[in-house]
């Protein structure tokens, strides 16, 4: 049986999520891993294919065209700027625009590609920069509020977590933003924009499952939650064998419609 | 109610007030506010289920059917949403050389499509909100005064609150918001810009800010405020549970008038 808690994203909610998450995660092994990548090729393309929760939410839908904007480049810049040493003094607004500056420098030093975040921000008005840092500057802020409000300890998470089905030409990928310690194990947080729709727990279970895969030895996390700070909501996944399985599934139907709909696979 | 007209104490500092006398913040109103809306939904909807859910705004609520306000013409829309962006610029320490074209520049880098409506304007219409905007926005930036990064002001803050099962959605953008939530005494302040004169309407959404921040944080704010860049007047109220009581029976006024009207 699959688990979703869903609650409202109130003072010491996530700690009691954290403190409530099962004792003992489920693990992946070799076959697990075997048997994805043989599914996975079964479902045969063209091309390289990406998948992470927004296609599972969105049943494989075409997404429009990539282009960089001020909403995209946030939680970039906003993560990057939670990720910085702090020195007593310095604002949520001073580390962004510390990333920002970082940004341009390497873009200025040629060490961005053509259309990267470093490139699009070097080649944009001031007032374009302006507002990314304002939307970065929310998004770094509203994680602060969470984290503050956490016991528990915790750390950002590095990066996005990723991972190649061998053989497939698949990359998954899961949206990580927090990193919780429990007893040794972890609890993962992510953040979102909006409110959750109908399809916010399978998302929640792709990113898990992601997660999981990414992990050196196949451990999943104890816990995984979503934020919907706009919504004031939360919602929770347990790391078990039945979420990660559904999970999984879930990214298998989506590589599936996917190619039924014919649509350009994004590399 | 505060009015800062041609005061020489900036925007900022007024929102700010004296930190000594703010008060504890309260966390446990939230939940029975909603009560209150899911109570007062039943009575409005019954066991009805709506095709599309009923959407609540705040400009639902800044509308009376008896007055037309400025900000309602095509025109004032536009002006409103440049403004907004220079208001964003600011907040972050972004100089700003041309109101207009800066804000116009910030503009095109989001997805909104209504952009469009500038880029068809004929070369006086366009000249004519230009000015509009440029007048508006030195009001603005001269009152607002600097704004200190430790203030921790962010900028269009978005909000989602749904009801009644998800058939009443409440939808609203703080234009501007400092202070946080995460400490013992309340520090939020709630700040709404309009570029029409402030008037009845402006103090519902000024409620209604209050309301739906309540709502999605389970805190609720320090203050409330409003200011308009045609007058240079601000009006700050600080957050109480009847005002919060007030603004929930004028959120199930305003369902019920769209209820009424499917």
């Amino acid at each position: 049986m699959t688990t979703l808690a869903h609650r409202r994203l109130a003072s010491g909610q996530i700690d009691r999520l954290v403190a409530e998450a099962p004792d003992r995660p489920a693990r992946l092994t070799d076959d697990h891993r075997r048997s994805l990548s043989a599914r996975f090729r079964a479902v045969a393309t063209p091309g390289h294919r990406r998948l992470d929760a927004w296609n599972v939410e969105q049943a494989g839908r075409a997404a429009n065209g990539f282009h960089w904007s001020p909403a995209i480049a946030r939680r970039a810049l906003g993560n990057g700027a939670l990720r910085r040493p702090s020195s007593p003094g310095t604002s949520i607004t001073d580390a962004v625009r510390d990333e920002v500056a970082e940004q341009l420098l390497r873009a200025a030093a040629g060490y961005a590609r053509n259309g990267s975040m470093a490139s699009w921000l070097a080649s944009s008005p001031d007032p374009v920069v302006g507002l990314v840092t304002a939307e970065a500057v929310n998004w770094a802020t509203q994680l602060s509020e969470i984290t503050a409000d956490l016991r528990s300890t915790w750390t950002m998470a590095p990066s996005d977590a990723y991972y190649d089905v061998a053989t497939a030409r698949v990359t998954l990928r899961a949206r990580r933003d927090l990193v919780i310690a429990r007893d040794g194990e972890r609890v993962i947080v992510r953040v979102r924009s909006g409110a959750p729709g109908k399809s916010a727990g399978p998302g929640l279970r792709a990113d898990l499952t992601t997660e999981t895969l990414a992990h050196p030895a196949g451990i999943a996390p104890v816990r995984f939650i979503g934020l919907w700070p706009e919504a004031g909501v939360c919602l929770a996944v347990d790391g078990s064998m039945d979420d990660l399985r559904a999970g999984a599934r879930d990214l298998v139907r989506t590589a599936v419609a996917q190619r039924r709909r014919g649509l350009p696979i994004a590399a | 109610m505060t009015t800062l007209l041609d005061s020489p104490m900036n925007v900022v500092d007024a929102l700010r007030g004296d930190r000594a006398t703010r008060p504890s913040v309260d966390r446990s109103s939230a939940a029975g506010l909603r009560a209150s809306l899911e109570d007062g939904l039943f009575e409005v909807l019954g066991t009805a289920r709506p095709t599309s859910p009923i959407v609540v705004r705040s400009a639902s609520l800044r509308l009376s059917p008896r007055t037309a306000e400025l900000t309602s013409s095509a025109h004032g829309r536009l002006r409103g949403v440049l403004v907004n962006h220079v208001l964003r610029l600011w907040s972050v320490g972004t100089t700003i050389e041309n109101a207009f074209d800066d804000a116009l520049s910030a503009w095109r880098a989001t997805d909104d499509e209504s952009i469009r409506l500038v880029d068809t304007m004929d070369i006086d219409e366009r000249a004519r909100l230009a000015t509009d905007v440029a007048a508006h926005g030195v009001t603005l930036t001269r009152s607002l005064g600097p704004m200190p990064g430790r203030w921790m002001p962010r900028s269009s803050v978005r909000a989602n609150q749904s009801l009644a099962g998800g058939h009443v959605l409440l939808r609203d953008v703080v234009d501007l918001m400092i202070g946080t939530d995460d400490r013992d005494v309340a520090s939020i302040v709630l700040f709404d810009l309009t570029t029409a004169p402030l008037g009845e309407g402006v103090e519902r959404a000024m409620r209604y800010h209050a309301l739906v921040q309540t709502l999605r944080t389970s805190a609720v704010p320090l203050r409330t405020s409003a200011f308009s860049t045609a007058t240079g007047e601000l009006w700050v109220r600080d957050v109480d549970h009847e005002m919060l009581r007030r603004s929930v029976g004028e959120v199930l006024a305003c369902v019920a008038d769209q209820w009424g009207r499917r």
